[in-house]
């Protein structure tokens, strides 16, 4: 329901409200891996309390640019990282940012479920035990409820000891999701979270996505153009490492205004 | 032709007048290497039991419960005689001090070399920028190549003496919790000293296995903590240890068939302890290996032969122990690769 009502582009950004947290920016971006440059200066603006998908073929860059809003090409040798990124008015990159607390405030969610290989309970508990968040005695009651809230919680209440790897892959990524949300993060960031997941699991997630936009701001990566109409509000088409456009959903679907993305979602790049 | 050929085959070596003489050589010689490890453990088990069955009868179930060990009187004419066999006047062979030095110096090892081993494989794969990997990985497998006897003369000339005087002495304060701890702590020649020596050696075996493990584990599902803002080691705690946990078992069991095993060092450092157990930690003790060969001299000389059998039967009981281990090891190994899956228990 909640997601076909995206389809459309109906919903207004006023849907952005205080509870929604800061949305992020990226300015000149240009990222390489030792001599290869594979963003080349991107600047774009993820608008808090709305869904932004990031579009674009294979190799364009959509995964690294995601990956660059919460730091996570940090440890790998010879990347370097230029221009700003920002979480509202904070400098992502700046030598002082906690880049835990940053990683704690900026959720994710992989292209294929990875659970933890721990208990299904400690799965969702563990970082936000970390982090400070819950105490012990808070983690049976906060437990229930963010997986209420993704809705696995009647799949494995009876199971919580036991390891995740039995849940199907939709189950997996939902419990992904559940330890996401456990931290109570202001931004998530999706990379193709439903690539590897039957359609039915695929719907299931994309309603919780639409439904997570009221509280946070939403980054998705996706192949699927369909899955973009659906869900987002905002979209961004990368190419071989530049943006080319950034439009609303609505508005890009009814016809790309530039020419390079109108190839590719005509299927003649990609 | 392939099908006779097959056939042929599979009736083993015989009546091939259609393979050359070159060919029938050739295959013989290989299907003789191929037995030549199962020979060589099947003959060495049986010379074992087959020399060690009169000292067996003889001892009987002191083997295992006995701490007096000795070959008796060589000289004397009398003898004396338990179950049947005959022997110098007052041998016994009760081996229960060797057994236990044994299980107990390699156990300490492994308690010593296990966490360090893990430690230095995190440390070296997660942490230390990869060009200095194969540098440090070196110096890993140059540790593995140190000859046992080098280890020994260092323990009893530096090491021993060194740790009884600047460590031992703290250590033995934990006494007031853990009686084995309890001084006095020797001279640095004892069962400590011996087990820390022993974890130097087995430490480049379980570390070089825990090595590829650690690379095994999936990037993304360590990711997966990375982005939740876990340090590298709470990522270690809830990702990659127990997804190696099973492997880093195995290895452990592959270390300890080698602390069981080595002679040379133990003897040279253990303080050679025979007929008591050890005291405490600090303690001169004595292992089945260091005692075969410390006593296999004097067994020589005995006329009745039977004390060239007592240590054989001990050597069987280390055979014995060595094997079980690594059976043991082979069979967590076959249910690590047969993917139980690994689950932890959090932090």
């Amino acid at each position: 329901m909640v997601a076909s009502a995206a389809a459309l582009g109906v919903r207004p950004a006023t849907h952005a409200t205080q509870t929604a947290g800061p949305g992020m920016t990226v300015e000149d971006l240009r990222v390489r891996f030792d001599a290869r440059e594979v963003l080349h200066g991107i600047s774009a603006a993820f608008a808090r309390g709305r869904i932004t998908a990031l579009i674009g073929p294979t190799g364009c860059g959509k995964t690294t640019l995601l990956r660059s809003l919460n730091r996570l090409h940090d440890g790998r040798p010879g990347a370097r990282i230029s221009g700003r990124v920002r979480l509202g008015e904070e400098d992502v990159y700046d030598a002082r940012t906690n880049v835990r607390e940053l990683r704690r405030r900026i959720g994710m969610l992989f292209q294929r479920p990875n659970p933890f290989p721990q208990s299904i309970r400690e799965n969702v508990a563990l970082a936000a035990r970390i982090h400070g968040l819950w105490s012990r005695a808070e983690v049976p009651e906060r437990t229930e409820k963010v997986l209420r809230e993704v809705g696995l919680w009647d799949a494995v209440r009876d199971r919580l000891s036991s390891a995740p790897f039995a849940l199907s892959g939709g189950q997996q990524q939902l419990l992904c999701l559940a330890r996401a949300l456990a931290v109570e993060p202001e931004v998530l960031l999706l990379d193709e979270p439903t690539s590897s997941l039957d359609p039915g699991s695929m719907s299931r997630i994309e309603e919780l996505i639409a439904a997570l936009r009221e509280r946070m701001t939403v980054i998705i990566v996706t192949h699927n153009l369909q899955q973009a109409a659906r869900v987002a509000d905002e979209v961004c088409v990368l190419l071989d490492g530049s943006l080319v456009e950034q439009a609303p959903a609505a508005a890009f679907f009814r016809g790309p205004s530039d020419e390079r993305s109108r190839a590719y979602v005509e299927g003649r790049i990609g | 032709m392939r099908l006779r050929l097959r056939q042929r085959s599979s009736t083993g070596l015989g009546a091939d007048d259609d393979l050359s003489r070159t060919d029938r050589v050739v295959r013989a010689l290989l299907l003789l290497t191929a037995l030549i490890p199962v020979l060589a453990l099947l003959f060495l088990a049986a010379e074992m039991v087959n020399s060690a069955v009169p000292a067996l009868v003889y001892a009987g179930g002191d083997l295992f419960t006995q701490q007096l060990f000795t070959f008796g009187n060589l000289y004397a004419t009398a003898e004396t005689v338990s179950h049947g066999i005959h022997a110098p006047l007052g041998a016994a062979y009760g081996a229960l001090p060797f057994i236990v030095g044994t299980l107990l110096s390699s156990a300490i090892a492994l308690a010593i070399a296990v966490p360090i081993s893990v430690g230095a494989v995190l440390a070296l794969v997660e942490r230390v920028p990869r060009r200095f990997q194969p540098a440090l990985s070196v110096f890993l497998e140059l540790l593995a190549g140190i000859p046992s006897v080098a280890y020994g003369f260092w323990g009893i000339l530096y090491f021993g003496p060194a740790l009884a005087q600047h460590l031992y002495p703290a250590l033995s304060r934990l006494g007031v919790v853990l009686p084995f701890m309890r001084g006095p702590v020797g001279a640095g020649e004892g069962l400590l000293t011996a087990a820390v020596i022993l974890a130097v050696m087995i430490i480049p075996i379980i570390a070089a296995t825990t090595r590829e493990l650690v690379r095994t584990v999936p990037v993304l599902a360590k990711e997966g903590a990375v982005a939740l803002g876990m340090t590298p080691y709470e990522t270690a705690r809830t990702v990659t240890l127990p997804f190696i946990r099973n492997g880093i078992l195995a290895a452990s069991v592959l270390g300890w068939a080698r602390a069981l095993g080595e002679t040379m060092a133990v003897l040279m450092i253990s303080g050679d302890l025979l007929n008591a157990l050890p005291a405490n930690i600090y303690s001169p003790f004595s292992t089945i290996a260091a005692t075969i060969v410390d006593l296999l001299d004097s067994a020589l000389t005995d006329p009745t032969g039977m004390a060239v059998h007592a240590l054989a039967a001990i050597g069987l009981i280390l055979l014995a122990i060595t094997l079980a281990t690594n059976l043991a090891g082979r069979v967590i190994i076959r249910r690590v690769t047969t993917g139980v899956l690994p689950v932890g228990r959090g932090i």
